[in-house]
């Protein structure tokens, strides 16, 4: 016997959100490829931004699985996501420009299976696991495709494990200073996890807003673009580096107003408390 | 309902008919390695990987994981979720055996088994400290009247409203135990995934095995990592979250998660292997 604790009360369904997120990420992952066609590292910042499309899409699949109450708390089921994400998504960069595709459908494979044994073998008896298990295995691998093309400005397992290193203006082939050879995987795996898990953790509750944890997502996001456009400096040019910067900073920034002003119409009450207060002298 | 009584009641009730289709699709996985890629090194890995998986999903059920009710002083166990304690104890003794890698596989497992135990012994030990020096409540389980281990006599020390709090020393045991299978099993994982990346990497990326090393390393950790967590949160699953350790009733629960963890290391482990050798 299981209960539902919270309804999903008005706001988007569920499902469109699962469409949107899919199809924004895929798009968005797909514009990366325009590197390849033309040869430029600057269009590496849509990597990011279909990690966010994937990230928001996330977030509302925690809440639908999470509001069962499984009590293994929130982080789990970001953790579980990544776990079978990173799997699906490291073999399908194999299959080059056919990788995103590859790794929603092996992602679901995984996902499905790991869903059944949850679901049937462990006896949990959720109604929406095995879906769950699924979307969050393809948000994983989505995630981590997203950051590695924008890390390295492609997809492909070949650009994935060899970089260069200029030495005394040479420029060699090297496998350490590369995303796999380099582990800045293991950061991906670690920034995508927690900015999975955050929103909801954060925003759950009897007042939970459906806009205001989806737009906490959107900014975890674009906070953790930040740091893989930091990440990607060695990697790609600076320059499309920069860009990838400038628009995850602008977007960070966007999403965070949006995200303070929707705490703030949520709230019963605020009060703006000063970082630190004036001391008035002679009082 | 309220919310605090909503938890899912999965029981300890086993679903024979799911338990057969999971052990189909093992030995399918299992015997899809074998005609593929025969008796060498990769269906060795797949083992190796099974067997590790198993050691990590069994090892969670020692550990006493408290979650929330615990950090109040409510329940028993460590006031932490499964995916946290298991990532700690996992890295740590992941950390550990990587370091020994080069002395051969017991040597390494031995290795990570006790950094993910001293890990465990650590952490139990401080959060021994801080229960009762720093929230003044004694260790007392609520699910046993006797410690299994010492004897103490248990219901005189227990609050009144709880299911018992702090840490009994038969739930440090069980921490250590469990800390020492999943740093072994989490070890057991890398190094059976690095010594077939070490084989087939340099043939596939034309490349001097020393130069492909740093991307086996990563491939071979990433992967252990990846499936750590996913047994991790799958055993959390078959504990609902919550455990006191060995002597808890929902220890017997462990069948499930051992078929459980088996299938999905296996279904992980084939996708593992085949990114080198299809």
């Amino acid at each position: 016997m299981t209960v539902k604790v919270e309804k999903i009360e008005g706001g988007i369904p569920h499902t469109t959100i699962m469409i949107a997120g899919l199809i924004a990420s895929l798009v968005f992952l797909y514009l990366t490829y325009a590197n390849v066609i033309m040869g430029t590292e600057y269009f590496a910042f849509f990597g990011g931004l279909a990690t966010v499309a994937a990230l928001v899409w996330g977030s509302h699949t925690i809440k639908h699985l999470c509001s069962y109450g499984i009590g293994t708390g929130v982080p789990s089921a970001g953790m579980i996501a990544f776990g079978s994400g990173v799997i699906a998504m490291l073999f399908a960069t194999k299959y080059g420009v056919a990788a995103p595709v590859v790794a929603v459908i092996l992602a679901a494979i995984i996902g499905l299976i790991l869903g059944y044994v949850a679901n049937n073998v462990l006896n949990m008896r959720i109604p929406v696991m095995i879906q769950s298990l699924t979307e969050m295995a393809i948000i994983g691998a989505l995630v981590l495709m997203g950051y590695a093309a924008m890390m390295t400005g492609s997809f492909e397992l070949t650009s994935l494990t060899t970089g260069n290193v200029v030495i005394l203006g040479l420029s060699l082939p090297s496998y350490q200073a590369s995303f796999l050879g380099g582990a800045l995987i293991a950061t991906a795996f670690m920034l995508g996890a927690i900015a999975i898990q955050h929103p909801f953790n954060a925003c759950l509750g009897p007042n939970w807003t459906q806009d205001r944890m989806l737009m906490l997502a959107a900014e975890c996001g674009f906070l953790s673009m930040i740091t893989a456009a930091v990440m990607s400096m060695p990697l790609i040019s600076m320059s499309a580096a920069l860009v990838s910067l400038f628009v995850a900073i602008i977007g960070w920034y966007y999403t965070y107003t949006k995200y303070i002003e929707l705490s703030r119409r949520d709230a019963a009450a605020w009060l703006d408390s000063k970082p630190i207060p004036e001391i008035v002298e002679g009082q | 309902m309220s919310a605090v009584a909503a938890k899912p009641t999965a029981g300890g009730a086993v679903d024979m008919t799911a338990m057969i289709i999971g052990l189909i699709i093992l030995l399918v996985v299992i015997a899809a390695t074998y005609f593929v890629f025969g008796s060498g090194l990769a269906f060795m890995a797949l083992i190796g990987i099974i067997v590790g998986g198993i050691l990590i999903g069994f090892g969670v059920h020692f550990v006493p994981v408290g979650g929330a009710p615990a950090a109040m002083g409510q329940a028993p166990g460590i006031a932490t979720g499964v995916a946290m304690l298991a990532a700690g104890a996992g890295l740590a003794g992941l950390f550990g055996g990587a370091w020994a890698a080069e002395q051969g596989v017991v040597v390494a497992t031995i290795t990570g088994a006790i950094g993910g135990g001293l890990m465990m012994a650590i952490t139990c030990m401080f959060v021994t400290f801080i229960y009762v020096f720093g929230m003044g409540i004694p260790c007392a389980s609520g699910k046993v009247a006797k410690d299994p281990i010492t004897g103490d006599t248990q219901a005189e020390f227990k609050s009144q409203g709880t299911e018992g709090h702090g840490l009994p020393f038969v739930s440090y045991v069980g921490g250590v135990i469990g800390g020492l299978f999943g740093g072994a099993g989490g070890t057991l994982i890398y190094l059976m995934l690095l010594d077939l990346y070490k084989e087939e990497l340099p043939a596939m990326m034309n490349a001097l095995p020393g130069q492909v090393l740093p991307i086996a390393v990563t491939l071979a950790g990433m992967f252990a990592i990846g499936m750590f967590l996913v047994n991790a949160v799958l055993a959390a699953y078959n504990i609902t979250g919550t455990i006191e350790g060995p002597h808890d009733p929902k220890f017997k629960r462990f069948p499930r998660a051992i078929v459980a963890s088996a299938v999905a290391s296996a279904v992980c482990g084939i996708v593992a292997i085949m990114i080198v050798a299809v």
